[in-house]
């Protein structure tokens, strides 16, 4: 697992590759967590490189965005692969986040929070 | 040296002196230091002329050999044969001496490291074995303090000692920080060195020790009584030094064994309350046929399965997957079983919608402080209506199959329990006539990895098509052993639960 961060307008966006799970969790709660700081806080993540999570990770990315609107902030989602995205679907986390295609749609987004 | 050599060495010497007086020698003598020590023939002094020749140890002079009455060249030459040869022989003694000497020490001092771990295997703690390290060091090398620090890793710095008037701690940890900044002992003494050794210690004398090559600590001791420390007491120092190293290391690995095997007792008692909250018996309900199983993996984990069958009010059944693993999944997997339970026994009429709703209610803040969720399926069977009204959150594989036709999944129309505020899920509805068929699963279940595959929904539906006409107990079973076998050995790293409720004339 690749992290690698960048901004892009206001946001914070996390890039990250290969198998997210429980073994890359905690790095990334970490990366979450110091970014949830920013006011308001405002996370992409994006999940276009990578090919697996399992529940440790969906955890880690629920606890992140519940942590950004505590603080009146949001965590967007956006390039998951399919089989990802089938992920979100069966657990309807695909409710609970906001998705999208791309980082630039993603950011966009962020200028009516 | 040379007398040691003219005690054991008597008669031989008179046999050289013998060969002397008869090749014409009027007397023949080992001097030292200008004085006669033996003299042939016995009880008479030697005339005042004679030859000479030193008797040597190394380069010292250590005696003489003189003869008297013959003074020719040759004779010289055979008196300086004659003293290299007891002189080497003198050496051979000295040799010997030191040999025996340094043998006798040795086992001295092998005898003292047998009585010192005689002493610290009978401790357990680390407290106790530096106490009694101090107190054995300063008996064996007869010190009047002995005195010994620890300081590794995160560990709270000791000081253990023996002996009045004790030493102040700040004097020991300086030799302690010294001997750890130059990885040497040290030996102090008044007036010796710029280091000021208190007025009532006569000297000290302090040795690292050492565990896998780190200093972690020092045995120090001070005021020999009788003498200065010799080499000898240095030596035997450092052996204890040596010995004390792995008995500390000892002590360690023995606390570290003891607090995991508490640990493992803890845990071993978490997966067994977690195992006695899984249903004891399975209910009868007539118009359906229920079964259910849950094999947690080695750790203790966050799945639950749940039967509530109130007197008079319609049977509900709960399979849950909560986030992770480890004692923080376990304890919410116990409190979202407990939620459930109770609001499924206890509410006049529950209806899945709301019990899953009250339930994340009262859970939500639970789960967001340790950052988890929870998947759970909640079913209620209508006997009446020969249906299942169930609320998903989030929870998959969930299998329905109507008989005779084709097992599918149904999906969850909610996210799982902790991760909105406020959910909103449904009463959803499947039909149970005799033959319908409904089988949820964890994910436990469908993740079993052998070397090349993941077990998968795909399969898991095929089988449940291809299981579909035996009895539930059946189906779960045979569920259970395709996984299994499909693992092929592979350690089981999740928990795997199945219920199965099946439609029956």
């Amino acid at each position: 697992m690749d992290i690698k961060s960048h901004t892009h307008g206001d946001a914070n966006v996390l890039e990250l590759s290969g198998r997210f799970d429980i073994h890359v969790a905690p790095q990334v709660s970490n990366w979450l967590e110091r970014a949830a700081s920013a006011t308001p806080p405002l996370i992409v993540v994006s999940m276009a490189a990578v090919d697996f999570v399992d529940s440790t990770a969906l955890a880690t990315l629920v606890q992140g965005m519940k942590r950004c609107r505590q603080r009146g902030g949001e965590l967007h989602l956006c390039g998951l692969q399919q089989q990802v995205y089938m992920i979100f679907e069966l657990t309807r986390l695909d409710k609970a986040f906001t998705i999208f295609a791309d980082e630039s749609h993603a950011v966009e987004s962020f200028r009516d929070v | 040296m040379l007398d040691r050599v003219l005690a054991v060495q008597y008669t031989h010497l008179t046999l050289l002196a013998d060969a002397w007086l008869a090749a014409g020698a009027s007397g023949f003598g080992i001097w030292r230091n200008e004085r006669p020590v033996a003299t042939w023939p016995n009880d008479r002094a030697l005339a005042a002329e004679y030859i000479s020749s030193q008797l040597r140890m190394g380069s010292s002079i250590v005696g003489e050999l003189r003869v008297a009455g013959l003074d020719t060249q040759a004779m010289q030459l055979r008196l300086d044969a004659d003293a290299v040869l007891l002189s080497t022989m003198i050496e051979a003694e000295d040799d010997l001496q030191s040999l025996t000497a340094e043998l006798s020490s040795t086992q001295d001092q092998l005898l003292a490291v047998y009585q010192l771990m005689q002493s610290l295997r009978r401790q357990v703690t680390l407290e106790e074995t530096l106490q009694s390290l101090a107190r054995e060091a300063a008996r064996l090398l007869k010190a009047r303090n002995g005195f010994v620090v620890f300081m590794a890793g995160d560990t709270q710095p000791l000081v253990a000692q023996e002996g009045e008037p004790a030493l102040d701690d700040a004097l020991i940890w300086r030799l302690f920080w010294e001997t750890h900044a130059s990885e040497r002992e040290v030996l102090l003494a008044h007036g010796r060195g710029t280091d000021p050794v208190p007025s009532h210690v006569q000297d000290i004398y302090f040795t690292p020790i050492r565990i896998r090559d780190v200093i972690v600590a020092g045995l120090g001791l001070a005021s020999r009584s009788g003498s200065a420390f010799t080499a000898s007491d240095v030596r035997l120092a450092r052996a204890l030094a040596d010995q004390a190293g792995a008995q500390i290391e000892n002590v360690n690995l023995y606390q570290e064994q003891i607090a995991q095997a508490r640990l493992q007792a803890e845990v071993e008692l978490a997966r067994r309350v977690q195992l006695s909250l899984m249903p004891q018996d399975t209910p009868i309900i007539e118009g359906i046929e229920i079964a259910g199983r849950s094999r947690p993996a080695s750790q203790v984990g966050g799945d639950f399965y749940d039967y509530i069958n109130p007197p008079g009010r319609p049977f509900i059944f709960t399979v849950g997957d909560i986030t992770g693993k480890g004692l923080p999944a376990a304890l919410l997997m116990t409190m979202t079983r407990t939620a459930l339970h109770s609001k499924s026994a206890f509410q006049p009429d529950p209806s899945p919608e709301a019990i899953m709703r009250q339930a994340n209610e009262d859970l939500y803040d639970d789960f967001t402080a340790m950052g988890k969720f929870a998947t759970v399926f909640l079913g209620q069977y209508q006997a009446s209506e020969h249906r299942l009204v169930y609320a998903n959150a989030g929870h998959s594989p969930v299998i329905y199959r109507p008989c005779g036709g084709n097992a599918y999944l149904l999906r969850a129309e909610e996210t799982a329990l902790g991760v909105l505020e406020h959910m909103r899920p449904q009463n959803l509805y499947v039909k149970l006539d005799p033959g319908d068929l409904i089988v949820v699963a964890t994910d436990g279940m469908t993740d079993v990895r052998n070397d090349t595959d993941m077990f998968g929904y795909d399969r898991l539906i095929g089988m449940v098509d291809a299981l579909a006409d035996r009895p539930a107990r059946e189906i779960v079973d045979s569920l259970f052993e395709a996984v299994e076998r499909f693992a092929a050995g592979h350690p089981q790293d999740d928990d795997q639960t199945l219920v199965v409720i099946k439609g029956v004339a």
